[in-house]
């Protein structure tokens, strides 16, 4: 099955607006005196990812496109590409980034791409362009598989897909507060998306949404930004580093350094590939779990608060149920 | 999108938002004290006891004692970074101790000491 399916890059065409939304964020911020924070290296870091991440799209993007084509030959299924398709097929792959997002925080050879996107311990639109380099790398376009067979044109589904980023791109801010109560119920805010820069034990893995936050209140991963519990971006262990290629690849080289360490098991090996971030054979790390888990053991007031929902307030003593 | 203009786009807004925080005095490095010091390394280490903490003159660096062992905070920019100090090589520089933490994360960090300095840490730092 071939056809001449052509749709707009989204994602390039939106670059002017993007540097005009950076202006004018920083100029706001300048203004009042609040709403975030911008620092110098911080910022150009995370627009060379950016431009970096253009790049290795028009570099290595032709290997997805490829693999997409494939599948667009093997299924027999064509939807069109009338608008009610696009919307539908916006609908499904902003599920399928709920999924690739979910992935990239609980497998550590997907996180090692998608690190860098929390390396910033910044909140403000240039964080948005922190991107990886390295996609291509973690495999997670089989993701988009489902959508192609489905008969979605891969043009189509790489197009919604660029809007889902661009949606994205405003949501990286602290000058925006809370949204409507109908639109934060439905879609993915500023609010909710801080939470999951958070690097707080109780905002670890929470809020993987892109557009729709529905999927992490559907799939239990939802976690509301807590006013008593101020969002501390970044990484659990920050990085010292504004060196893109350093921020690139450094998950990486943890990953080889950790598993070709001599005297470990296959299982192992594999482990510090693929387990969720903070594995070690040794338990010299902790995962998130771990963290909640001793979070909790400092702060037991926080058993079944948002974020902590699996810690249960400890139940009465026995003669306390008696009585 | 013509790659030429995209190419104008993107250096263009890089090297223009770069200029202006800079000029707007963004590129400032944050000066530490003792209580931000400690205050960091509770950040980093959740629940940790600290015993004492000792700054540089420029402000820019913390030893953190602990009953582990010690550690470093240093200023990255307008936030902080801080390691343990475990595996790490002190190297002496001129303008200091440039501290290598085989991490490829975070690969060195360069404290900057005068010369009242430089014997006072050396002694903090060894191995007890």
């Amino acid at each position: 099955m071939t056809d001449q399916v052509t749709f707009p890059d989204a994602v390039q065409w939106a670059v002017p607006f993007f540097i005009a939304a950076i202006l004018a964020e920083f100029l706001w911020i300048a203004a009042k005196g609040r709403g975030g924070r911008y620092e110098t290296r911080d910022a150009v870091t995370s627009l060379i990812m950016g431009a970096g991440n253009i790049t290795s799209g028009l570099l290595l993007g032709f290997i997805a496109y490829a693999f997409f084509m494939w599948l667009w030959q093997v299924t027999p299924l064509n939807l069109g590409t009338s608008i009610p398709v696009i919307i539908l097929c916006f609908v499904l792959d902003d599920l399928r980034y709920y999924w690739v997002h979910r992935f990239g925080h609980r497998i550590r050879w997907v996180w090692a791409s998608h690190v860098n996107h929390h390396s910033s311990q910044h909140y403000n639109l240039t964080t948005a362009l922190r991107q990886t380099w390295t996609y291509t790398f973690t495999f997670m376009m089989v993701v988009r598989a489902p959508l192609i067979l489905l008969g979605f044109h891969p043009a189509m589904v790489l197009f919604v897909g660029g809007l889902n980023l661009i949606y994205q791109f405003w949501i990286h801010t602290e000058a925006i507060g809370k949204m409507p109560r109908w639109f934060e119920a439905v879609m993915n805010t500023p609010s909710h998306h801080r939470a999951h820069h958070g690097r707080n034990a109780r905002y670890l893995d929470c809020n993987y949404a892109g557009v729709f936050i529905i999927w992490d209140k559907m799939f239990g991963t939802f976690v509301p930004e807590q006013e008593d519990d101020r969002v501390d971006f970044g990484l659990v262990h920050n990085i010292g580093t504004f060196n893109p290629l350093r921020v690139a690849f450094h998950e990486w080289v943890g990953i080889w350094r950790d598993a070709t360490q001599p005297g470990l098991s296959l299982r192992q090996r594999m482990a510090y590939c693929f387990a969720p971030p903070g594995y070690s054979h040794d338990g010299s790390r902790d995962n998130s779990d771990q963290i909640k888990a001793k979070h909790i053991a400092l702060h037991p007031e926080d058993r079944g608060t948002p974020g902590f929902e699996r810690f249960q307030p400890e139940a009465p003593n026995s003669e306390a149920k008696q009585a | 999108m013509p790659l030429g203009i995209l190419l104008v786009l993107v250096i263009g807004g890089i090297a223009g938002i770069t200029l202006m925080m800079h000029l707007a005095g963004k590129s400032r490095i944050t000066q530490l004290t003792p209580d931000s010091a400690k205050a960091a390394w509770l950040r980093h280490v959740p629940g940790d006891e600290v015993v004492d903490v000792t700054i540089t003159n420029d402000g820019h660096t913390a030893l953190i004692r602990t009953p582990a062992g010690n550690g470093l905070v240093w200023s990255f920019g307008a936030d902080t970074v801080a390691r343990h100090l475990l595996d790490f090589d002190r190297l002496d520089r001129a303008e200091g101790f440039e501290i290598r933490f085989h991490d490829f994360a975070t690969p060195k960090v360069l404290i900057r000491l005068d010369d009242f300095e430089r014997q006072h840490w050396q002694n903090l730092m060894e191995p007890v």
